[in-house]
């Protein structure tokens, strides 16, 4: 009961504390004693409370603001001595605050940064000193602590990323932010975890400003507009600078595959020189599994956008579809981008096949929800390229003493696949799924006019199957008329024969 | 012939011109009535353009004279008579010429078509209008005709003496005066009156011995009781009198009950194995339908239809009768027995699939011996009869399957182990309380089955259910019901770390009467078990990685007891395959319970499609997984191998020789539990792995695309180092990759899509186009459009009816003027006579008194 009852206690009486604080200076003595519980290291959530209560009203009522005439010497009034003794205190306060990012458990670590964000915007709304020629003023320096204690070497800071990102909902944030992280960029090379907090960062940071411009140093409405100018291209040479920086840091496969991401989802509209990019990635389609599907994802686009010309791409892509991808995130994906690179029809058929055959050999290993996409998928690709009927219906019938299709060879052109035929469908359709054997069995039928449009089952797993399983409950219940002799059965026992029950 | 030509056309131009004679002929101008046209069109045909009036008034007039008239004329009249002897109107004929001509007629009659060819009898002879056929029936009895022969006197017949005297006058002796002469007018009434009475006699006596033998008959069957009775009245006093008998007090009280209804006769233990042998078959038969589930519909193909076929389904047996011949070497077409012998050797040599313990018990019986060579027949001939190979397989692999269960599990083991149990069984029987109360809840079940063996396990529920069967009160089937949920948690919460083989061995014990349970309340076994699936794979998704606990297993072969797994789709079966496929795919296998636990499944699998033959990629993944994991690896090798497997695992590989030769091979109950993988575990692991690939092999034969499913298995089967390995697995390594190598190849035949049919053209509607005709007409429905239709033919018929009732009034008018008139004119030159006459009697009359008074 003491136990429940202390923390809200304390809070309490630390509230109490800084309310009367705040009502006359004869109660300076208690921010002292605050700040010395805040040090011991109990409490804190309800210390950092506290002391965001007491600074934030002392910031609204401008108790620390001086005012500096130029050419006037500074009067050494009792005032001005409290002023800046304040003034002290608080800048104390705040790297305290942040140094709570550090060891605190991550609950605190998140109430810190929010407590240090709301005293920089309370700042920036009520700053300390008169700047004439800037208004819309942002403390700088306190925002790059922050921002060190969030790009932390030591310790991976996602849930102070989060916590931040509810920041950019104001456009002077993101601007503030483009403009110190160049400043904090390792030249060299960094540890992994600074660049894992570094990536999921800049996979938050927006490169363009908010469609409701809002930011943080505005008292009123009206100053919005006149104080604070959000610069684009400003940003964008940021955005360079801090990418160039990054392409020297050796990357770890985790951190490879994150930069990738970031840069496909982030970065590469906004580069200056995005060909650039192109040895970077297609460095990064040779290191295999999901890296080098990203790489792929970047290559079409520069293919698409840039006007790149990569007569390879689609050896690399008959190359990605091995055994493991099934067992990949990333294999939606990969489907996906594949259906993107085979839509036109005007590629060689003997290519296509290639794939089709390709895909239907895996179909043979593949977990059931991946059947039923490749099935669809070898569908379309048929529907499309009208010549990889053969593939379905051979002219003359013969028979062959083995699949002439050479699954070993790298390149599609040369795996003859055109002159094979889709057995694997064919053994398919007595998969022991119905769902399964149902969708290998368009091969029997003349295909339709329409493609299957698979992006709905894409992400479909085999616990999806399961669940329409048990949803087609049909009314018809049947059940085995051989009575068990114990535990064999009378016929198709096999149990028994492997285990000594 | 130019003459006949000439004639012929001259005949034909004559005919023509009378014809156009007549028509100039009739057509008067002046009875020509023109209807003027308003605007003329050119091209078009009218009817009503011109008309003769007086012409076809004339025709309307001559045709009601014909009918109308006649119909006045015969007004009031009932009938009238037609004179329809021959020749009577003809006033040319002579009497002598009618009778003639009659006579003839009758003839003519007489030899109508019918009897043109009726030799024997031309005319019907008669006796009295009788046909002598009808005579000679001699219907009735009391015929009077041997009377007649017997006494004259009796018959209505005069006497001799007074016909000779009436007919032959009698001579004169016996004419005496007395009597005086009578006139012959008198002698010929008395004649007949004597007749007549004398036949009125006849009659009366006739009538009454009818009335007396009719009134005896009555009367001698009211007698008869009374004879018979007279004779035993006394006896039967004294045995009534004397005390009721007890014998006859049951014999009466027996006669008095129920009597038992006739029902069917009882059927003898040969019919009752007939009729159970025809369900199971039709249950099978049901069975092999679902398993084809909805693949086979579309796939069917159209057996030939000759082109008259009606449709009815009639059809010559499709199978070819083969008729008996002899080649060029002298042995016949049709294949002995003995030879049949000698093909399926040869097959099964061919294939070498089947364990060598098959080769000891080679096909005797003959099922076998036909299906071997079907079997034949059809690797032969391929695509000949694909339906009819299917069927056959079905059939196939239950053999298949009887003989490799024979196979496995030496039969004396069996014998032992089932009279160890018949003891303990037989010891529980007697042990245990006869009757038991159904549990009333679940820690109920619990209570009575607590610190009991799996054999009295069995007993309890076995007498559980007797005496609860549903036929015994209505609420017992839903109390079952009940039981059957109980039962399912208590398999649930068997505490399998403490001892798993008792737990095993409970659930065999359990496993019928769960059986016979599910039988009785089908519905409730299937949502019940259905529920425990969906929840055991809802605790599975928690940790995707991690096998559940073992009850899930014993719950899966609980499953495939219980339904039949070979469905194309079943609700229960279907979704528990889902899950295992899950588990295969994603579970890890670091202990050496994980391993044991995924091979329980993917035999699980094995047992699921024994029947159906089917497919599934995880379960032969997992086997090559198994094999990849016993090839030893050094760390710069790196052998791919698919996910859920780890390229360095290499947990069931052997470092040295296997030393001990154990008796059993196959897995235990234990190793689900054990975490430490010993050697002796992974030799029965590898070696059981090798047996199910091969059962695999021989079940995926037909499968186009073996060979690659095989791959993985046969690469890793090549890296196992075999020489660890004792004699027995060596032997069975081999053998199974020989085999593996035979299945896989064989020729692949193209895929083909199916011929279609060429399809009728299709009929189309002839296109008609209204022709526009100025009129507006309604857009109505086609039922209105009819109606609207007919609506304006009664309407024009109407009027047209009224029209011609009109006239027709109007022409009986004329004819009722006329007559009158004509009466009228009658009447008048009548009257005109009359007083014509009497001014000439006047006349006369005066010109009398004028001579009178003159004189």
């Amino acid at each position: 009961m003491s136990n429940s009852e202390k923390p809200t206690k304390i809070s309490k009486i630390l509230r109490t504390k800084a309310q009367e604080f705040l009502s006359s200076h004869k109660y300076a003595d208690n921010l002292v004693d605050i700040i010395k519980h805040f040090e011991s290291g109990a409490d804190l959530s309800a210390c950092l409370l506290s002391l965001e209560l007491i600074f934030t009203n002392l910031l609204k009522e401008r108790h620390m603001f001086i005012q500096i005439i130029p050419l006037k010497p500074m009067e050494a009034t009792p005032e001005l001595q409290y002023k800046e003794w304040l003034r002290n205190i608080y800048t104390e306060c705040f790297n305290k605050i942040l140094n709570c990012c550090e060891s605190a458990p991550a609950k605190i670590q998140v109430q810190a940064i929010s407590t240090a964000m709301n005293l920089i915007s309370f700042e920036a709304k009520y700053p300390l000193e008169n700047k004439l020629n800037f208004k819309g003023y942002l403390p700088l320096g306190k925002l790059k602590a922050a921002l060190m204690k969030i790009l932390s070497i030591k310790h991976n800071t996602s849930h102070l990323t989060q916590k931040y990102e509810e920041y950019f909902v104001y456009d002077d944030v993101i601007f503030f932010t483009w403009k110190i992280l160049p400043l904090l960029t390792a030249k060299s090379n960094p540890t992994e975890l600074y660049i894992i907090n570094y990536l999921q960062l800049m996979e938050k940071l927006p490169v363009k400003k908010n469609t409701q411009s809002k930011i943080v140093c505005c008292v009123d409405e009206e100053s919005t507009k006149t104080n604070f100018h959000f610069d684009q291209i400003k940003v964008k040479r940021y955005l360079n600078k801090v990418w160039n920086c990054m392409m020297l840091w050796q990357h770890t496969p985790v951190t490879h595959k994150q930069l990738l991401i970031v840069l496909l989802e982030q970065v590469l509209p906004h580069l200056d020189k995005p060909l650039l990019m192109t040895d970077f990635l297609m460095d990064s389609l040779d290191v295999g599994g999901p890296i080098s599907l990203l790489a792929l994802q970047g290559m079409f686009t520069m293919i698409q956008v840039h006007n790149l010309e990569y007569p390879k791409i689609f050896a690399k892509l008959y190359s990605m579809f091995e055994p493991e991808i099934f067992h990949t995130k990333f294999k939606a994906r990969l489907f996906y981008l594949s259906d993107l690179f085979l839509s036109s029809t005007h590629l060689p058929g003997s290519l296509v096949a290639a794939f089709a055959k390709r895909l239907a050999r895996l179909a043979l290993i593949a977990p059931s929800e991946d059947i039923i996409i490749i099935c669809m998928f070898i569908g379309n690709l048929i529907l499309r390229h009208s010549g990889l009927k053969c593939l379905l219906n051979h002219p003359t019938g013969a028979s062959a003493s083995a699949d002439p299709y050479i699954m070993d060879e790298s390149d599609p052109l040369k795996s003859n696949a055109i002159n094979s035929s889709l057995w694997e469908i064919q053994t398919l359709q007595n998969h022991v799924l119905p769902s399964v054997a149902t969708a290998a069995r368009f091969i029997n039928s003349p295909l339709p006019s329409v493609e299957w449009d698979f992006t709905k089952i894409l992400d479909n797993t085999s616990d999806d199957i399961f669940d329409k399983e048990i949803k087609k409950n049909s009314k018809l219940i049947v059940l085995a008329f051989d009575r068990p002799n114990g535990l064999a059965l009378n016929r198709g026992e096999k149990i028994s024969l492997h285990w000594n029950i | 012939m130019a003459k006949a030509k000439n004639k012929k056309k001259k005949l034909a131009e004559h005919i023509s011109n009378k014809k156009k004679l007549q028509k100039t002929k009739s057509l008067n101008p002046f009875e020509i009535h023109i209807n003027k046209q308003k605007m003329k069109v050119l091209g078009q045909k009218l009817k009503h353009d011109r008309g003769l009036p007086g012409v076809s008034r004339a025709k309307a007039i001559n045709k009601r004279k014909g009918t109308l008239l006649q119909e006045f004329k015969l007004m009031n009249k009932s009938n009238k008579f037609l004179d329809k002897r021959i020749g009577e109107k003809n006033s040319g004929f002579t009497e002598d010429d009618r009778a003639m001509a009659r006579y003839a007629a009758v003839r003519i009659k007489a030899h109508k078509k019918a009897s043109i060819f009726n030799l024997a009898n031309d005319e019907v002879l008669t006796h009295k209008g009788q046909t002598l056929n009808e005579i000679e029936k001699f219907d009735d009895p009391k015929s009077d005709d041997d009377d007649d022969s017997l006494n004259e006197g009796n018959t209505g017949k005069l006497e001799s003496d007074f016909v000779g005297d009436a007919h032959f006058g009698g001579g004169v002796l016996t004419n005496t005066g007395s009597e005086g002469f009578k006139s012959h007018k008198d002698l010929i009434n008395q004649l007949i009156a004597e007749s007549k009475k004398r036949k009125a006699e006849k009659q009366k006596n006739k009538e009454q011995t009818l009335e007396l033998t009719e009134k005896l008959d009555e009367e001698w069957k009211d007698l008869i009781p009374l004879v018979n009775r007279s004779v035993k009245t006394a006896e039967d006093r004294v045995q009534e009198v004397s005390e009721v008998d007890d014998y006859d007090k049951v014999m009466r009280e027996l006669r008095f009950e129920a009597r038992g209804q006739p029902t069917d006769r009882l059927k003898s233990e040969d019919e009752i194995a007939k009729e159970e042998k025809e369900k199971l078959e039709k249950l099978e038969r049901e069975r092999l339908s679902r398993m084809k589930g909805v693949f086979n519909d579309s796939i069917k193909t159209v057996p030939h239809r000759s082109a008259d076929d009606l449709d009815d389904d009639f059809a010559y047996d499709s199978e070819p009768e083969v008729t008996l011949a002899y080649n060029e070497k002298g042995e016949s077409n049709i294949v002995s027995d003995k030879s049949r012998q000698v093909d399926v050797e040869e097959v099964q040599d061919f294939n070498n699939v089947e364990e060598d313990n098959d080769e000891s018990e080679d096909c005797d019986t003959a099922s076998e011996d036909d299906l071997s060579d079907l079997k034949h027949e059809s690797s032969s001939d391929d695509e000949g009869n694909d339906t009819n190979v299917v069927e056959v397989e079905g059939d196939e692999m239950e053999e298949e399957g009887n003989d490799e269960e024979l196979n496995g599990i030496s039969k004396n083991d069996i014998k032992t182990d089932l009279l160890q149990r018949k003891k303990v069984m037989e010891k529980a029987r007697q042990e245990l309380p006869y009757t038991f109360e159904l549990p009333e809840s679940y820690s109920d079940l619990q209570e009575v089955l607590k610190n009991r063996s799996p054999e009295y396990h069995s007993v309890i529920l076995e007498r559980m259910i007797k005496c609860n069967h549903p036929s015994l009160a209505e609420s017992n089937k839903e109390k079952l019901g009940l039981l059957f949920v109980y039962l399912l948690q208590y398999i649930d919460d068997l505490n399998f770390d403490d001892d798993i083989n008792s737990c095993f061995k409970t659930f065999a014990c359990l496993l019928p009467h769960i059986f016979d349970l599910a039988q009785m309340n089908q519905a409730n076994a299937q949502k019940s078990i259905l529920e425990v699936v969906k929840e055991k794979q809802k605790d599975y998704r928690k940790n995707k990685r991690r096998y559940p606990g073992p009850s899930v297993l014993l719950f899966f072969k609980l499953i495939s007891c219980v339904f039949p797994t070979s469905d194309f789709r079943h609700p229960v079966v279907t979704p528990s395959i889902v899950f295992i496929d899950q588990m295969l795919f994603k579970c890890k296998l670091n202990t050496r319970k994980d391993i044991a636990y995924g091979f329980f499944l993917v035999n699980l699998i094995l047992e699921y499609t024994s029947l159906s033959k089917r497919y599934l990629p995880s379960a032969i993944n997992f086997l090559a997984g198994l094999l990849h994991m016993a090839i030893p690896k050094n760390t710069v090798q790196r052998i791919r191998v698919l996910p859920p497997f780890k390229s360095t695992s290499n947990s069931l590989a052997l470092y040295r020789k296997e030393s001990t030769l154990k008796m059993s091979l196959k897995l235990e109950p234990t190793d689900l539990i054990e975490t430490e993988i010993t050697d002796d575990f992974k030799v029965r692991v590898l070696y059981n792995a090798l047996k199910i690939i091969s059962e695999f092999n021989y079940n995926f034969k037909e499968f186009a695309s073996n060979r690659e499913i095989f791959a993985l298995i046969v690469k890793y089967l090549e890296l196992i180092p075999i020489d660890h390995y004792n004699d027995n697995m060596q032997e069975e390594m081999k053998n199974l990759l020989s085999s593996l190598k035979a299945t896989t190849e064989k020729k692949l035949f193209y895929l083909m899509a199916e011929v279609k049919r060429p399809k009728a053209l299709r009929l189309y509607e002839p296109n008609i186009q209204k022709v526009y005709d100025f009129k507006k007409h309604k857009v109505l429905s086609k039922e209105k459009a009819e109606r609207a239709k007919l609506l304006h033919k009664i309407k024009m018929e109407k009027k047209g009816a009224l029209r011609e009732i009109r006239r027709d009034n109007s022409f009986l008018g004329r004819v009722k003027i006329k007559e009158r008139i004509q009466s009228d004119k009658q009447r008048q030159e009548k009257v005109k006579r009359i007083f014509a006459e009497a001014n000439v009697q006047q006349s006369e009359l005066n010109a009398m008194d004028r001579k009178n008074k003159r004189k």
